[in-house]
């Protein structure tokens, strides 16, 4: 190979996607194909640098050079005020954490782009469709390489925008650009958190370098208290990313976006910036354990609640949306517990299975234009592509084993029977149960069954081969990317000891010392989740409308959302509108009409008042000119 | 020698009498006359300090000279101004001339 490429190098692969979205933005009508096809490419091109940053990354370690905590690996200073006191590096970043978390954007991001040729075609702004997932990409990339907090924030925002551009794709649909608006607003109140916990940690530490944070915090240089404060408000900012309890509420409604991007942003890489967030700081958080049970417990809240509200949704995506929020809960209870190889081997392989999910909806909904399932069902006699890979995608979300899921959910239940109370463990394995409940019930309806709606039914078709493709790949991802972990099959890829202990940072407990007895369990409650989707929804759905009248007021509150929205609502409406108002009065009355208006009355009068001194009568100028000499006289006199 | 303050109560007078004359004139004529009459007392007022108090340098005598040129230059504009006056208004008292009020 003629040039090198690596770790140092990593920080073109933030630069290409940029580039990209300059030059799509401005000069999209005038490419062939508004340049979706440059798009593709460049990601192809990305996901190809990544694997040499891989070959590079793993080489170190091979060569026993490896630091196990990542280096910095470019870097210059891009702020420098008062000699160092403040300074804000550009620098790059690369450990296990970024090497789970580059291939996961950079082959999801291809596959949605690729897909995207076919379920966006004759959309209108078609280009600046793909302009902006170039742009988020870039922000993405620059998150998970980033060496400093500033830079990381920076991207934060960026791939927030691009989120909010994207879920106001349709903006001509009020529904959309409100939900736009919420996911803007409400991530912001996470992200408030995250910058007050970047200035505190500046502030016991004068640096935003991660790992320079992360060895001052480590050596207790830190009152324990504040770096307790700290932390929880780094997480706030985790958990409106993330879309966890009580931030969540964004998610469900940001599934407005055009389906791909529900794929990309809000399944399988934006939403996992949290996650990202916490692991990178998780030496840190061994350190302040209550900071970390909020974690705990906030991820447990946000897996059960958020399974529970899939169990009655009907349109299909926002079912996923809500797994989506569910399975990050899963991640959060790992990382709560200390186990982050278990959270970021969850984050790869849900990642694919949920970007398969959402891919495989979004064929549903481009072949029949319907969402909600009353209107699906039956569809796998017309799409039996589309439901064979749906169908895995689901195996792997419920946690069947050798689908990818089982692996990483597993350790994260192995986990927090390990390191978490048994409470959690039962409530956690009970969430992985309604899991596979509600995955059931959603192929069931969708693709199984008598169809509801004929003439959707009659309309549906398999999809096109440039979105039929992507959901393939992803479809062999989703099955085997839990065996990555395998020490066998790391082996096999040229790597001693292994992929679990090279990326994830420490051995999976599946890959080294088998329980069969603990993953039979967990085996059996999704295969008994799947038996109780079965029994439910299947046929007619009979005994889910019983259940569902036999318990009206559960049934409502989970339709409801446990009526945390209107809740929200609630406070705007009240606090927000009523505080609003009386600013507003405050402003009009005080501010507005008696300093202002009352100023420039005041000027008014005294001007009419004041008019009549001029008579036209030139002794009466004189008289004053006179006055005025001997005033200038007197206070010369005074002076001298 | 004579004392200076005589040189500086004369200039003060003629000073005071001019200052009068254009207070209490209605005619623009005499308002004008009563202006070189001030003038005459600042350009007193000038020598006098001139040739008492700076004997070295001309600056008094100079600005003296000074006073003078304008006063012609100024005569000249301002009776200009008073027949135009005269020619509208056919008088040249300055009460008549009183339209640029409220």
């Amino acid at each position: 190979m003629g040039i090198e490429f690596g770790m140092e190098q990593v920080w073109v692969l933030p630069a290409i996607p940029a580039a990209l979205f300059i030059v799509l933005a401005l000069l999209n009508p005038l490419l062939p194909r508004r340049g979706d096809f440059l798009a593709a490419l460049g990601m192809a091109t990305v996901v190809g640098l990544v694997f040499l940053v891989l070959v590079d990354y793993t080489s170190v370690f091979n060569g026993g050079h490896f630091e196990p905590d990542g280096t910095n690996v470019f870097s210059f200073d891009w702020v420098n005020i008062g000699q160092g006191f403040f300074i804000i590096e550009f620098s790059t970043f690369v450990d296990g954490i970024t090497m789970v978390m580059l291939p996961v954007v950079t082959i999801v991001a291809t596959m949605v782009i690729v897909y995207s040729v076919g379920y966006m075609h004759g959309e209108q702004r078609y280009g600046w469709y793909f302009a902006v997932l170039c742009l988020f990409v870039s922000a993405m990339l620059t998150l998970v390489v980033s060496g400093n907090l500033i830079q990381l924030y920076l991207a934060w925002e960026g791939v927030g925008l691009a989120s909010y551009l994207l879920i106001g794709f349709y903006w001509e649909r009020q529904s959309a650009a409100e939900a736009a608006k919420k996911a803007f607003i409400t991530t912001r109140i996470g992200d408030v958190g995250l910058l007050i916990g970047i200035i505190l940690l500046w502030r016991a530490t004068g640096t935003f370098d991660i790992q320079e944070i992360i060895a001052i915090a480590k050596a207790g240089q830190i009152d324990e208290t504040y770096l307790t404060v700290s932390m929880i408000f780094l997480f706030m900012g985790a958990a409106g990313k993330s879309a966890q309890f009580p931030l969540h509420v964004w998610l469900p409604d940001a599934m407005e976006g055009p389906t791909p991007v529900s794929a990309l942003i809000h399944a399988a890489t934006m939403v996992v910036a949290g996650v990202y967030l916490v692991a990178r700081f998780s030496p840190v958080y061994a350190e302040v354990l209550i900071a970390r049970d909020v974690i705990l417990y906030v991820g447990l809240i946000t897996a059960v609640m958020a399974a529970s509200m899939g169990l009655v949704t009907s349109d299909i995506k926002r079912v996923l949306a809500y797994s989506t929020v569910s399975q990050l809960g899963f991640m959060f209870v790992a990382l709560g517990s200390g186990a982050v190889g278990a959270a970021m081997f969850h984050l790869l392989t849900h990642a694919f299975f949920k970007a398969l999910l959402f891919l495989g909806s979004g064929s549903v909904i481009h072949a029949t234009h319907r969402q909600e399932v009353e209107s699906l069902g039956g569809l796998r006699r017309k799409m039996p592509f589309t439901a064979a890979v749906f169908s895995v995608g689901s195996l792997a979300l419920a946690g069947i084993p050798i689908f990818a899921g089982f692996w990483s959910k597993d350790e994260i239940l192995h986990a927090t029977l390990k390191d978490a109370p048994v409470a959690v463990y039962v409530t956690l394995a009970g969430t992985a149960m309604l899991t596979a409940v509600y995955t059931t019930r959603l192929v069931l309806l969708t693709f199984f069954g008598a169809p509801r709606d004929q003439h959707a039914f009659d309309h549906a078709h398999e999809s096109p081969i440039i979105m039929n493709a992507p959901l393939a790949l992803l479809a062999v991802l989703a099955t085997v990317s839990g065996f990555l972990a395998f020490d066998q099959v790391g082996q096999a890829l040229g790597l001693p000891g292994g992929i679990g202990a090279n990326v994830f940072l420490e051995h999976a407990h599946h890959f080294t010392e088998p329980d069969y007895a603990f993953a039979g369990t967990a085996t059996l409650m999704s295969l008994v989740g799947i038996g109780i989707g079965w029994a439910y929804w299947h046929g007619d759905s009979r005994r889910a409308v019983a259940a569902r009248q036999w318990a009206p007021d559960l049934h409502a509150l989970l339709v409801n959302r446990y009526y945390m929205d209107g809740l929200y609502q609630g406070i705007i409406n009240r606090v927000i509108l009523g505080a609003g108002s009386l600013i507003a009065w405050f402003d009009k009355k005080v501010v507005n009409e008696t300093g202002v208006d009352g100023g420039a009355q005041a000027v008014s009068y005294l001007g009419y008042r004041l008019k009549f001194l001029q008579t036209g009568r030139i002794p009466n100028y004189a008289f004053g000119m006179a006055l005025g000499v001997l005033a200038l006289a007197l206070v010369a006199i005074g002076n001298s | 020698m004579i004392p200076i303050e005589n040189f500086l109560v004369l200039s003060g007078l003629l000073f005071a009498i001019g200052l009068f004359g254009v207070l209490s004139r209605r005619s623009a004529i005499l308002i004008l006359m009563s202006v070189e009459l001030m003038l005459a007392g600042v350009a007193i007022n000038f020598i006098t300090f001139a040739s008492y108090r700076d004997t070295e340098a001309f600056s008094g005598l100079v600005f003296a000279l000074f006073v003078i040129t304008v006063a012609a230059a100024e005569v000249g504009l301002a009776l200009g101004i008073v027949l135009r006056l005269f020619r509208e208004r056919r008088t040249a008292n300055v009460d008549e001339a009183s339209s640029l009020k409220w």
